[in-house]
């Protein structure tokens, strides 16, 4: 009787698992995406704002490159060249600090109002004054709330003057007008949406320049326009049709918040998404086999490295930074733990960035090592510590560093630690070697080499914290040699001197840079025409067919 | 023979000693016939056994280096003739790795017993044989002890201190003392007036003198069952703190921080996070299957004496 009661039970429970099967079993049949609309899955839980003044994080870089035209972008096709945004032309005054722009004529925004110079001149005025995280990226060229209005002046509703505070490279000041920052804004549409703000020390201004309202609103002239993001659900383009270029042939751009890799690569294989932006190197790899998807990658802007505090007497040693150089298996790490992720570079400046140099001379070489260590007269080695965040892929690359040292007989004591520990102890300069990676802050040479190859104060209250300074690496020579071709005005002697530098940084340096990183999606084969920038700004949709 | 070894028998399960060392003996053996008769206890015991013996001999047993590894050619290998367990993410012999990390999980477990339990034992008959506010102090700091679940304790304390093997050890030992006072003060309490102490007492001897003497050993029994439970929750903890990357530190094969490393891989290459799973499963077990053999056996209330 007992029996029977639990078989009927048993049954009940059959029933109805057997019902939400066919509930589920039903959903696919709505999975395909429509044709006018792409649909992306990606980690879009960094979107804080959507204000171009304000917004420094990954994906709003790229909303912002589809959504929004700067006066000038990076020339997609070859990344150390620019070519005209908004403006049609430009010329440079001949002591090198005054740019003029002249803009395309009858442009329009999304809203259908006119762009002019004026706007131009209020989107510097507004970044400049906001003075969010991307500010300095403009200020570095003398702007502050008190002279941008100056410096920054439309001249004529098609003129746009700006001006410099030194002779920089142009292409220096070219490429940095190419970061998100220096987006062109609808200035008549957000003065409709300005909030009066009471003026403090921290921010001297009246009013807040539209940026509470363009937080979650739009007001540019992309090919894209922006119409709705739901934080940690959906960002929602839609095609712009008073955009002056070629029209985007999709209708509509989605990008969901899909956070695991596991998840987006079963979404793709059902045809519930068109595009996986973060597959993790296992799931890369199961779906560059399956026939009906395809994998795209690019190299992006951030390389790994570890670095060697020049405080610790035997990491100072230049026999002993180089001979770090050798110990680092690299083939082994390029074809396991970084596969899909990253490639093997060597050079401070990642690939596609003017002047970048792709010569990697270094491989594993533990006898060339040893050789070196003797003559720094540590024959046998010696002990070391490292400061390691405990996530992959940089604790598999420090224990496989950990080994191949070992065999030179230096021994490194791991030392796991969040980021946030790690990084208070690097800053401080409390470490003996690091493992981190740095990303560009835009799209030119100036970026890595200032922070790698420049320390204009090494004492420990420096206000130029860099990556030279934060291991206390001295170097006057190279510091001189940053400035200079910051200041170089012919574009090819300028990569020329970065590719010195770099040679310079490679042979003597207490870095030894490891890879960069490359950004991987997973589509739909019908998909076409999708391709993924050099930086995250320049992962354009526009061009996308299915 | 078979005569000496009855009489031998005889002699051990005399019920009139001839001396103290007889009758310790004979106490002994009875325990030992208790224990030997309850087959899952022989199986923990054989299980603790060979991990020790493991552990002594892991340099012999262990076929590749624990922390060396072909990250090139032998990386995620499945198990094989070769590759018992398979190899990891940077291409290290698993079973070496387990082979060694036994050192690690006993280091762990014994060095946390010999710190936790004295103090357990202390605090508790102390509070209990002195009682009064003594005893209210004790028993309150016990109670705030216990009042933090102790994972999250031992967190806090790895946090202060560093990560670290040994600081992991010291958290473990800091969180799981609270328990063992609590036993101790009850075996205590259950004692202090008993006629034999109230003669120690008479006889002029030290409350110092008594507790040590007289009561400690009385609470043994039970403290060492209650330790061998706890010996699981032990490796447990540490596994549970090597898996957040505060335990040992890499290369170093702690099996939970084994466990970490595989997670990612726990799809398709099952055997990274699985064998030391299975590991700690296994040792796991045998702490419990031993440590329920010797509450029966060590049990003065179960059986005759």
């Amino acid at each position: 009787m007992m029996m029977g009661k639990t078989h009927g039970r048993f049954r009940m429970a059959l029933a109805g698992a057997a019902m939400s099967a066919l509930i589920f079993a039903a959903a696919p049949a709505v999975a395909e995406t429509p044709a006018d609309t792409l649909v992306q899955a990606w980690a879009i839980d960094d979107i804080i704002t959507m204000d171009p003044g304000e917004a420094f994080e990954i994906s709003t870089g790229e909303i912002t490159g589809n959504t929004y035209d700067m006066l000038v972008r990076l020339d997609i096709n070859d990344t150390t060249n620019v070519v005209g945004g908004v403006a049609e032309s430009w010329t440079l005054s001949d002591d090198g600090l005054t740019y003029t722009f002249k803009l395309k004529p009858d442009l329009k925004f999304a809203s259908g109002n006119p762009i002019t110079a004026e706007d131009v001149a209020w989107s510097f005025e507004r970044a400049v004054k906001l003075n969010k995280s991307p500010a300095f990226i403009l200020q570095q060229f003398g702007l502050t709330g008190d002279n941008v209005t100056e410096k920054a002046k439309a001249t004529d509703p098609l003129t746009f003057v700006f001006t410099v505070d030194q002779a920089y490279a142009p292409s220096f000041v070219l490429n940095c007008l190419t970061a998100t920052v220096a987006a062109v804004v609808d200035s008549k549409l957000v003065k409709e949406h300005v909030a009066a703000v009471t003026p403090s020390d921290e921010y001297m201004f009246d009013n807040d320049f539209g940026n509470d309202w363009l937080k979650t609103n739009y007001a540019g002239s992309g090919p894209f326009k922006l119409r709705e993001w739901r934080a940690n659900e959906v960002v929602v383009l839609e095609r712009n049709d008073n955009y002056y270029g070629p029209k985007p042939a999709l209708l509509r751009v989605i990008y969901r918040h899909v956070k695991e890799s596991a998840t987006q690569r079963l979404m793709l294989e059902k045809g519930d998404i068109d595009v996986a932006r973060n597959l993790e190197p296992g799931d890369y790899e199961a779906v560059s086999q399956n026939a009906d998807l395809a994998t795209t990658s690019a190299p992006k802007g951030t390389v790994y490295y570890i670095s060697l505090n020049q405080k610790n007497p035997t990491l100072a040693k230049p026999e002993v930074r180089e001979a770090f150089k050798w110990l680092v298996d690299y083939d082994a790490i390029g074809s396991t733990l970084i596969k899909g992720i990253g490639e093997i570079h060597q050079n401070f400046l990642p690939k596609g960035v003017l002047g970048a140099s792709e010569d990697n001379p270094y491989k594993l070489d533990v006898a060339k090592a040893k050789e070196l260590l003797a003559k720094a007269g540590s024959p046998d080695g010696f002990n070391v510590t490292m400061d390691v965040r405990s996530s992959q892929p940089v604790t598999g690359i420090a224990e496989s560093i950990q080994q191949t040292t070992g065999q030179a007989g230096i021994k490194i004591e791991i030392i796991p630690g969040d980021g946030k520990q790690t990084l208070t102890k690097y800053r401080a300069r409390n470490h003996d070697i690091y493992i981190g990676q740095w990303g560009v802050d835009y799209w030119d040479p100036n970026s890595n080499a200032e922070t790698f190859t420049s320390n204009p104060d090494n004492a420990d209250d420096s206000p130029n914290k860099t990556l030279a300074w934060r291991n206390a690496w001295d170097v006057p020579e190279l510091t001189a040699a940053t400035k200079a071709a910051l200041l170089e005005r012919d574009n090819a002697k300028r990569a020329d001197m970065y590719k010195e530098l770099q040679k310079t940084f490679l042979e003597t340096s207490p870095f030894v840079l490891i890879f960069q990183q490359t950004e991987v999606a997973g589509l739909r084969n019908t998909i076409k025409g999708y391709k993924l920038g050099p930086t995250f700004d320049t992962n354009f949709v526009g061009p996308v067919t299915k | 023979m078979s005569t000496t070894a009855q009489t031998r028998r005889e002699w051990l399960l005399s019920d009139r000693p001839q001396s103290r060392l007889q009758a310790k003996l004979g106490r002994a053996y009875v325990t030992w016939r208790r224990f030997s008769g309850n087959g899952l206890a022989l199986v923990g015991l054989g299980i603790i056994v060979a991990l020790v013996l493991v552990a002594i001999f892991a340099d012999l047993i262990a076929p590749y280096s624990p922390t060396i590894g072909d990250l090139k050619n032998a990386r995620l290998l499945p198990p094989s003739a070769t590759h018992w367990f398979g190899t990891d993410d940077l291409g290290r012999d698993i079973f070496s790795r387990i082979v060694h990390g036994s050192r690690l999980t006993l280091f762990v477990v014994i060095l946390v017993a010999v710190i936790a339990a004295p103090i357990g034992l202390l605090v508790g008959t102390v509070a209990g044989y002195a009682g009064g506010w003594i005893d209210a102090v004790l028993m309150r700091v016990t109670d705030i002890f216990l009042a933090f679940p102790k994972l999250i304790l031992a967190l806090a304390f790895v946090a202060a201190l560093g990560p670290g093997i040994e600081n992991a050890v010291i958290a473990i030992a800091i969180t799981s003392w609270p328990p063992y006072a609590r036993i101790a003060r009850a075996e205590t309490l259950t004692v202090r007036n008993s006629d034999y102490i109230a003669a120690v007492r008479l006889m002029g001897a030290s409350p110092m003198r008594i507790v040590l003497r007289h009561i400690m050993p009385l609470c043994l029994s039970s403290l060492i069952v209650r330790v061998t439970l706890d010996m699981a929750g032990i490796i447990l903890t540490a596994a549970g703190l090597g898996f957040l990357g505060l335990g040992a530190q890499p290369p170093l094969p702690e099996w939970g921080a084994m466990i970490a490393s595989g997670r990612r891989f726990i799809l398709d290459q099952w055997w990274v996070a699985g064998m030391p799973g299975i590991a700690i499963l296994v040792v796991s077990l045998g702490f419990n299957l031993l440590g329920d053999g010797l509450r029966d056996a060590l049990d003065p209330r179960s059986g005759e004496q």
